[in-house]
């Protein structure tokens, strides 16, 4: 096992996978039964080897950490490695299935780029450093001695849940500090916003199984979505309901989900409110009742009709008429927005207009149900936003800030450009970076402290999108770390605490010893059968899942007022930027797995670069075929990347796929792409403040270069051969409709 | 019209003559053969290099992919197969039909067969993925007890191949055991050693023809059918599969009529540099070369009804996907190689229609060379298209083959040529006996009255006649 | 083994297509594909690369396609016809949905002029179905989603790649499995020819050689090897697997019980579109579903009391008896 080199006595110290771990599983099946004979119960143990058995792979229990949905997963481990991931099946939202990205989380914890020492800016470069002075550093500047104003003091970080969430406000409390800024490039903070206000609670839960049409305006919610593994199954079993549930896709650029649509339907961007609007009408006229509408929505409502819609949004009439009929004949329905509705100036405005519908078909309580509170709202998921990003660069903006903690996000590559943070943050005196990789912002950073993978670390979390039960999920070593230079964060974070003497953390050696006893103290009605404490200690580290209780949760049905600003074109910049997110790159943090650089978009079918994605009748205006490199120019900055053409977006969108373009982060992902959120314009939406994505306006223009687009598909159509074959869904709901088959 | 009264050779020449004229091919070269043997090794050099760094890199290096599995390997080797049926054509098949022009020309005929055999030989070697394990293909007796799957047409190729190499190199031998024993009898030093143990004791004694000629005519009878099926066998490489475009029932006659296509227009070729460096006009005379001439045009006029079949067959056939195949022939990236080769193998060979560029050389040269790599590019078109555009359209694609393909394919003829310039030097390219019964069968005919006597003369005394190889040597 | 043991073995195992199946298997293991619930999503391919020690090629040896992923996701616009060597789809067609049972034979799709399908649908077409059905709603193809199509080894009884490997390196075995020997492999390349499917990947490179850089290799599974230059492989059902699953229940003397194992990409797949399991036991999810749509192995062309039901394999015609069932995607039109 070359790569690590650590004595025992070391990794007992850390905590590596052989400190504390529990089998879940013998003989390469993830299965309660045992190493031995598979009859009595692994425990805990202290002596690894015993459960080193060559040739035989034990399943032990942990959380994915690629995105956060936080699903459950079992890791199996062989002679000492971690070699295959695979879901948790007592997880209630992966059901023991997993998405490409948690399939990958092993070339993140194996990757050859990792950081392995403390990195520490000295006469301006980053130099490896022992911890000690690393940790001394950390001590003068953020210290109790320090003197630091807790107020210049921040921690940016992507979402974060569980215990690390507890201990990032405990040391924020002991700083003195309210500075937190959670960032996600890939969220629906104005989806939330709208529901807070229109229904009271801002992420109800969905139930799309139950709907029989479901209307999704750019909402990828088996791609990008908030949990796409769960929402995968509950897609699964809207399908084979009967009757068989229609999906109607309405966005500017195909996703993976529009990919499957009953009917896929091209949007001009940012007209997605008209366009429900106009439903709206249709659905009025054809005697839905809108009397519980306030009267200025049912003017709006009335002012919207077919042809004017139409001519907006670039939708035909007759499709406006049939989204409006299947929704009336299909009850119960579900709208649902999604990014590229939320990612405009008017963002909130239109947003708002999706969900009217939902009110006026009365989804409100049949397909949208309250979420409720989990039992301890201080482990629930802070979800990630980018009005945290701008605030960020305002504040490093102002020099309002003297140390930043980075973890978990990397803003030097997210932010735009046009907000000019890789400059601003250099005024930031002190940068710190709890980071795996040698990612944008951990290279401007000050201070780079190497931490555990997901796989070596410990930690608790819960998903942001939580399903009707409620859980916990634990994150437990599966191997010992590959470096003996990294530390895990929850431990640094509990040094830290210790140091400034935070009440409650003293007596913890290390974050395991707080986690363990944080177990212990959770009330028996979540310990359900355990007899002792180290009983429920052993049974979560095997089940790796902790079921919590919900309480409260109802939802109101009150519309908002609705003003959607005239829609006006722009001559000097004829198309919109659709910087398009995907299941595998995400946000561009797995830019530097090799297997999923390798796993084609799943609408291209590209692989290994970035691509620009144009309408035919575009293309043809623009004169390029696919591969040409196209030059796609924004206010703010350009891009070039190579064209690949079809239909799957609106004439008037040029679409850019994030997660590439990196300066930094490792040789599968350095240089290799662009990156679009580069040339975006800084533009927020009025009423949250959210980052608009997708309110960049652009030319594009051939640049006269040339060469293959690396791509799966040779011929992109059947040619008549019965590769695919497509059945009327009505013939499905006659053949197979209400039959269990297997 | 002077050529109609032109004779296949002349009967007045003498057979010391004969000797003479034959015999001094076999003199110290001059520097033209230097520099073409410097030539041939600088390209089979450039092969060399190639394989190497092929061997060392993998595949890869050749630009072959997934659908592209096969390439201009297996191309080449089946045009090298395809070379070596003139031989067999020439000496076993106008032996046994008694047409004796073929006798001057046969020899080197049946040399180009072994050698290209030779060369072709090499190509599945260097197309394996792991040559080292080649054998494996050779049902051998091992303690193990692992065979080969004789299910599979390449095994039966193994078979097929080796067989013919062996018995066409044995037919090249025993014809030319008379010749050698002349060059034993006209020779000194180290060759006079070497021909001594090649003519195995050749004394020309009447035993010896006799059985000389027994042997001789079984084993063409015995290659006739051997060279037809070897090329059949190579066929069903493709016309066992599957795939569209490859399995076509016509495809056995129309590699066989290819192959004697581009073997007698190899003959033609070598037929014109021979009669040029070593002044065989007296032997290779213009009425031969015309006969060989039409033979070839004849052979090219089946080999382009044969194409046609298969376009019919393909067109009006039921497998669309074949079709499409087909139509991406016509109209796909293959197409100006498609063309060029229906242009070489069904246009060009009307040049051997006519009587004033058949009887123009230097055109001929051309032409012939011409009409090769036409043949050539049939056997690419036959390897590529089809697996460019199978059935799955999510594996079409179109991979230019690198230049080590390019490198290789080029060498082996290279290799091909050192071989047959050793052969000229080392043994009679033209067979003196033969010649010699042909010339004495042609003064019989013009003069019954010496055939008359001649007949009393064996009636009298047998073994004054009776050794025609020897007679003015 | 010896040549009469091969003898017996091909007449037994080509039993396949000709003689409505071989029945002998000790298992036969066998998928089902329901592209009404496949989003696409690539998770299989992903399982696949991590269960199998498949290489990464890297961006330049897959624009040359010469990649080896052996589950992969192919993706089709729906429409059929196009322009020889036209990327993209032709503006404005109707979407083609088949009809079964066949409606009016006047709904023939007539073939289209300069299309590389001409004459497909014309009855009888070789390697076809005669493909019946009716215009769907005026659009463009993309008006109705992509159409997802995993493909993975089919494993067929009656597989085209077995017979013409010159030194019998893939083969079938008792459990219905088209096992491929890297060991005996020589590189012949022949079977990948052969395969209609074209899912046969072949080493051009020592790809391990930069596939897993220190310490990547670690995550490399024990359970089978590492393919070196020179060799073919394939998608093996997961056999490192089914030999564990298939030891245990032999330790435990019972039979494998249905769904106690799958292979990687049926593991994982987030939506349960792929099934995987034993045919050979009646109870068993799989046979269950192929049960219900009427598809049975061992046959060119099925004939189904219910034209209706979904169940096809793909190029059946072509009489490769494969072991994976697709059950046809479906759209409300």
């Amino acid at each position: 096992m070359s790569g690590n080199n650590v004595n025992r006595r070391d990794f007992l110290k850390i905590l590596g996978w052989g400190g504390v771990g529990v089998a879940v599983a013998g003989c390469d099946r993830p299965t309660t039964v045992t190493l031995e004979e598979g009859k009595e119960e692994v425990v805990a143990y202290l002596q690894p080897e015993e459960y080193v058995i060559p040739g035989v792979g034990v399943w032990f229990a942990s959380t994915c950490q690629q995105c956060p949905a936080g699903c459950a997963v079992h890791g199996r481990v062989r002679e000492g490695r971690v070699l295959k991931m695979e879901g948790n099946p007592d997880s209630p939202i992966n059901y023991g299935k997993l998405c490409q990205m948690g399939q990958a989380g092993l070339q993140g914890h194996y990757n050859p780029d990792r950081l392995k020492k403390p990195l520490l800016r000295k006469g301006g470069t980053l130099t490896e450093v022992s911890w000690e002075e690393a940790m001394t550093q950390l001590d003068q500047k953020v210290g109790p001695a320090s003197g630091l104003n807790g107020e210049r003091f921040a921690w940016f970080t992507g979402t974060v849940s569980g215990h690390q969430s507890v201990l990032l406000s405990a040391h924020l409390a002991a700083v003195g500090s309210k500075n937190h800024f959670v960032h996600e490039v890939i969220n629906d903070a104005v989806a939330r916003a709208v529901n807070q206000d229109m229904l009271g609670e801002a992420a109800p839960r969905y139930l799309l199984d139950q709907a029989r049409v479901v209307l999704s305006f750019g909402a990828d919610f088996v791609g990008t979505g908030a949990s796409p593994v769960y929402f995968a199954n509950t897609y699964a079993k809207f399908r084979t309901a009967t009757p068989r549930g229609v999906l109607i896709q309405v966005e500017p650029k195909m996703t993976l989900t529009g990919g499957s649509a009953d009917l896929w339907v091209a949007i001009r961007p940012g007209t997605e409110g008209v366009l429900a609007l106009g439903i709206a009408k249709h659905l009025v006229s054809q005697g839905v009742d809108a009397s519980g509408l306030p009267e200025s929505l049912r003017t709006l409502i009335a002012g919207h009709d077919a042809d004017k819609v139409s001519k907006i949004t670039g939708v035909p009439p007759d499709r406006i008429a049939r989204i409006a009929a299947l929704l009336k004949d299909r009850s119960p329905s579900l709208v649902l927005a999604g990014a590229s509705a939320e990612g405009h100036a008017h963002g909130y405005q239109s947003v708002a207009a999706i969900m009217l519908l939902n009110v006026l078909l009365g989804n409100v309580g049949k397909t949208i149900v309250p979420s409720g509170a989990s039992q301890f709202p201080q482990m629930e998921a802070k979800a990630g936003n980018t009005r945290d990003l701008l605030a960020f660069a305002d504040a490093a903006d102002k020099k309002a800030l003297d140390v930043v903690f980075f973890h978990g996000a990397n803003p030097v590559y997210t932010a735009p450009a046009a907000l000019g943070l890789a400059e601003k943050i250099k005024s930031i005196p002190f940068k710190v970076a709890f980071s795996c990789f040698p990612d944008e912002t951990a290279m401007s950073a000050d201070l780079v402290l190497p931490i555990l993978s997901a796989h070596e670390d410990w930690g608790t979390h819960m998903g942001v999108y939580q399903p009707e039960q409620k859980s916990i999920s634990i994150q437990q070593p599966l191997m010992e770390p590959l470096y003996p230079d990294t530390k895990g964060f929850g431990d640094l974070v509990l040094t830290m605490l210790k140091a400034r003497k935070a009440a409650g953390f003293e007596g913890f050696e290390d974050y395991y010893a707080y986690l363990k006893s944080a177990f212990a103290a959770l009330p028996d009605s979540v310990k359900g059968d355990a007899v002792s404490d180290e009983d429920f200690w052993g049974k979560t580290l095997q089940k790796g899942i902790v079921k919590v209780t919900t309480v409260g949760g109802s939802l109101s049905a009150k519309a908002v007022e609705i003003n959607l600003p005239e829609f006006k074109e722009d001559s000097a910049r004829p198309y919109h930027l659709v910087p398009s997110a995907r299941l595998g790159m995400w946000d561009g943090r797995h830019a530097n797995l090799p297997w999923l650089q390798e796993a084609p978009d799943q609408i291209s079918k590209v692989v290994w670069t970035s691509w620009v994605e144009v309408h035919p009748q575009t293309a043809a205006k623009l004169g390029v075929k696919e591969g040409d490199f196209i030059k796609v120019a924004s206010e703010h900055g350009a891009v070039e990347a190579q064209v690949y053409i079809y239909k799957g977006v609106h004439p008037d969108v040029i679409a850019v796929p994030m997660g590439q373009g990196h300066e930094e982060y490792g040789r599968y992902a350095k240089g290799r792409g662009v990156n679009p959120l580069k040339v975006l314009a800084p533009v927020a939406d009025a009423k949250t403040g959210e980052l608009a994505l997708y309110a960049t306006r652009v030319t594009a223009a051939h640049v006269g270069r040339r060469e293959l687009l690396v791509k799966l598909m040779g011929n992109e159509t059947q040619l008549g051969r019965k590769m695919v074959a497509t059945v009327k869904a009505d013939v499905f709901n006659r053949t197979e409709g209400g039959k269990d088959v297997a | 019209m002077k050529h109609v009264s032109e004779k296949d050779i002349n009967e007045e020449i003498k057979w010391a003559q004969i000797n003479t004229d034959i015999l001094q091919s076999l003199q110290n070269p001059r520097k033209a053969y230097w520099v073409a043997v410097a030539v041939c090794i600088a390209m089979l050099a450039c092969a060399v290099v190639a394989e190497v760094y092929q061997y060392q890199n993998g595949l890869g290096v050749a630009d072959l992919n997934r659908p592209h599995m096969w390439g201009l390997y297996i191309a080449t080797f089946i045009f090298w197969i395809g070379m070596s049926h003139s031989g067999t054509l020439l000496s076993a098949i106008l032996h046994i039909v008694h047409a004796d022009w073929r006798k001057p020309i046969y020899r080197f005929a049946e040399a180009m067969t072994t050698f290209s055999l030779m060369t072709a030989g090499f190509f599945p070697m260097i197309h394996l993925g792991r040559m080292w394990n080649l054998y494996w293909v050779i049902p051998y007796v091992t303690d193990r007890g692992i065979w080969p799957n004789f299910r599979s047409p390449l095994v039966w190729d193994a078979f097929a191949i080796t067989t013919y190499l062996t018995s066409s190199a044995v037919f090249l031998f025993i014809g030319m055991i008379p010749d050698l024993a002349i060059c034993r009898d006209n020779s000194t030093g180290w060759r006079k050693k070497l021909y001594s143990v090649l003519s195995l004791g050749w004394q020309g004694t009447d035993r010896q023809w006799r059985n000389f000629r027994k042997t001789y005519m079984l084993m063409a009878c015995f290659l006739i059918p051997l060279a037809v099926s070897v090329h059949s066998i190579v066929s069903s490489d493709f016309a066992m599969s599957i795939m569209p475009g490859w399995h076509v029932t016509s495809f056995p006659p129309y590699f066989v009529a290819g192959a004697l296509y581009s073997g007698c227009a190899s003959i033609i070729t070598l037929f014109i540099i021979l009669r040029y460096f070593f002044r065989w006009e007296e032997y290779m005379t213009m009425a031969i070369h015309e006969k060989i001439c039409k033979l070839t045009f004849a052979i090219a006029m089946v080999w382009t009804y044969l194409n046609l079949v298969e376009f019919g067959a393909t067109w009006y056939g039921h497998d669309p996907v074949a079709k499409e195949v087909l139509i991406s022939k016509f109209v796909g990236p293959f197409a100006p190689f498609f063309w060029a080769m229906l242009f070489f193998g069904s246009v060009l060979p009307f040049a051997l229609a006519f009587e004033k560029s058949r009887r123009n050389l230097p055109w001929m040269f051309v032409v012939s060379l011409l009409l090769n790599v036409g043949m050539w590019l049939e056997r690419w078109m036959i390897v590529g298209p089809t697996l460019s555009h199978a059935y799955g359209p999510e594996s079409w694609n179109f991979l230019w083959p690198s230049i080590v393909q390019w490198a290789i394919v080029f060498g082996s003829f290279g290799w091909f040529g050192l071989l047959f310039l050793i052969f000229v030097k080392v043994v009679p390219a033209v067979s003196m006996y033969e010649v010699k019964e042909m010339v004495f069968h042609r003064r019989r005919e013009a003069n019954p009255e010496l055939a008359a006597q001649f007949h009393r003369r064996i009636t009298d005394a047998q073994s004054v006649t009776a050794k025609p190889g020897i007679e003015g040597a | 083994m010896s040549l009469n043991n091969i003898l017996t073995n091909w007449s037994r195992y080509r039993k396949g297509a000709e003689e409505g199946g071989f029945h002998e298997y000790e298992h036969q293991w066998g998928m089902v594909v329901d592209l009404n619930k496949c989003i696409g999503c690539n998770a299989c391919s992903v399982a696949c690369y991590a269960e199998n020690n498949l290489p990464v090629v890297g961006e330049t040896r897959y624009a040359k396609s010469q990649f080896m992923s052996w589950m992969r996701i192919e993706r089709y616009w729906d429409e059929p016809d196009i322009e020889p060597y036209q990327a993209t789809p032709s503006a404005n067609v109707d979407v083609w949905i088949e009809t079964n049972p066949p409606a009016a034979k006047t709904d023939v799709k007539p073939s289209m002029p300069g299309s590389y399908a001409k004459g497909l649908l014309e009855p009888g077409g070789q390697g076809f179905e005669e493909r019946v059905g009716v215009y769907a709603t005026k659009g463009e193809a993309q008006d109705f989603g992509a159409s997802f199509l995993p493909m993975m080894c089919q494993q067929c009884h009656a597989a085209t790649c077995e017979p013409v490997c010159p030194v019998a390196a893939t083969y079938h075995t008792p459990d219905g499995l088209n096992a491929q020997v890297y060991n005996r492999c020589i590189g012949s390349r022949y079977c990948s020819n052969n395969c209609p499917y074209r899912l046969r990947y072949f080493n051009f490179w020592s790809y391990y050689e930069d596939a897993w850089p220190e310490p990547l290799h670690m995550q490399l599974n024990p359970d089978l090897a590492v393919r070196d230059k020179g060799v073919m492989e394939k998608c093996t059902f997961c056999v490192q697997r089914i030999r564990v699953a298939k030891d245990e229940a032999k330790m435990e003397n019972r039979k494998v019980r249905d769904g106690e194992f799958a292979t990687a990409c049926v593991q994982t797949c987030p939506t349960g579109a792929l099934v995987f399991g034993d045919m050979q036991d009646p109870e068993s999810k799989v046979s269950k579903l192929w049960r219900f749509h009427q598809v049975e192995q061992g046959k060119t062309k099925q004939n189904k009391q219910n034209k209706e039901l979904r169940g096809y394999r793909i190029l059946e015609g072509l009489n490769t008896d494969p072991s994976v069932m697709y059950l046809e995607r479906v759209r409300e039109v």
